[in-house]
């Protein structure tokens, strides 16, 4: 009977142990093959032409298109600058420099991958169309209420995530000026 | 109690090996991966052009909605592969990806220089035959080697602006793309 009980208990760590590592892993790549900057994460390999083993997953998990490595790379953040996840209840300020690319783009989805933002206006933010400061960076509001400068404006409620798509980047490359940093996630008021 | 933990610790030994046989196992029990969505396509030997992503409706290949996207399927067992075309003036990369959904090659035109998309797809036997120079192909294409012969390419194209994102589509349906013929 012991034995048994004992039997029991050792598979039931298997699996939580199997399993939740593996889903772990390949959410957002915390643990290897991820590249993270602040609340940003993406899959640096997910381009590359024989891909580590996690990326290999990941990739057959998520069935996209991903870039190449030469095309691009894509951020994905699901919580804020202080590690909260983002919800849709609440405004976001995007503030900071991005790494040098021919351009980016930034689209607010839900978990299943739909584009959350109004139906009838912008489903994106592209970096050729931004209201900018004297200092040539743009603040930008994620959220449902009307805000100045760059507003994206989504609905719903529930959790959101934000994807930061840098088209024709050097950055993180290695040859890059050193200046890697995304924009920081700031939660505002909610309601 | 030692005897309790020393099947705790069994458990998480087996964990790991769970995790490792899910983790390498998994790219070969996905059904819905890359490929199989490109087959639904119906892409063989033609330019595709994408239907962007509308707002609240799922999005499994991931597109951005500012892109214009083109899927072409190519089969090399039947003969080297070309993708070739004018596109607009602006910022366009192309991706070739094999049956496993790994991009092999990728490059862009360096944000609109260039307006010619030349390029050829050729599997080993095919380089061979290339490096003897018993194939014919023009001048200044640009040369893939796939190990495979299940590719697929994908050209994005950025338009400048929303509005012109139609005219940049019919730009990518006029694409030519299959095997080079004789």
């Amino acid at each position: 009977m012991r034995f048994l009980s004992h039997l029991l208990v050792m598979f039931a760590v298997a699996l939580t142990v199997g399993f939740g590592l593996s889903w772990f892993a390949l959410s957002d790549g915390r643990l290897f093959g991820a590249y993270r900057v602040g609340p940003w994460a993406a899959w640096p390999a997910a381009g590359a032409p024989a891909p580590d083993p996690y990326t290999r997953a990941h990739i057959a998990r998520s069935g996209a298109l991903q870039l190449g490595q030469s095309e691009g790379l894509e951020f994905t953040a699901t919580t804020d600058s202080d590690g909260r996840p983002l919800d849709r209840a609440c405004t976001y300020r995007l503030e900071g420099s991005t790494p040098l690319a021919s351009f980016w783009t930034l689209v607010a989805l839900a978990d299943d991958g739909s584009n959350i933002a109004r139906p009838d206006g912008e489903l994106s933010l592209h970096s050729a169309r931004l209201a900018r400061n004297d200092d040539g960076l743009a603040t930008i509001y994620v959220g449902r209420t009307l805000r100045p400068m760059n507003w994206l404006e989504i609905t719903g409620s529930g959790p959101f995530q934000l994807v930061l798509t840098l088209y024709d980047t050097a950055a993180f490359g290695g040859v890059g000026s050193g200046d890697d940093t995304l924009p920081a996630i700031a939660r505002e008021a909610c309601r | 109690m030692m005897r309790a933990l020393l099947w705790i610790f069994a458990g998480a030994l087996l964990g790991g090996v769970i995790h490792i046989l899910m983790i390498l196992g998994l790219p070969s029990f996905a059904s819905q991966d890359t490929w199989s969505r490109v087959m639904a396509l119906d892409a063989l030997d033609k330019a595709v052009v994408l239907p962007a992503p509308k707002p609240g409706e799922p999005n499994p290949l991931r597109l951005d909605p500012d892109l214009a996207y083109a899927v072409c399927r190519i089969d090399l067992s039947s003969g080297p592969g070309v993708v070739s075309g004018t596109l607009p003036d602006a910022f366009w990369s192309l991706a070739v990806f094999n049956r496993a959904g790994a991009v092999i090659y990728s490059t862009t035109n360096r944000d609109g220089i260039g307006q010619n998309l030349d390029m050829g797809i050729f599997n080993p036997a095919q380089t061979r035959l290339l490096a003897q120079q018993k194939l014919d192909i023009t001048e200044g294409l640009l040369i893939v080697e796939s190990p495979q012969n299940d590719v697929f390419a994908v050209v994005r194209l950025a338009p400048p602006h929303p509005a012109m994102k139609a005219r940049y589509e019919e730009a990518l349906a006029d694409l030519e793309c299959g095997n080079i013929k004789e």
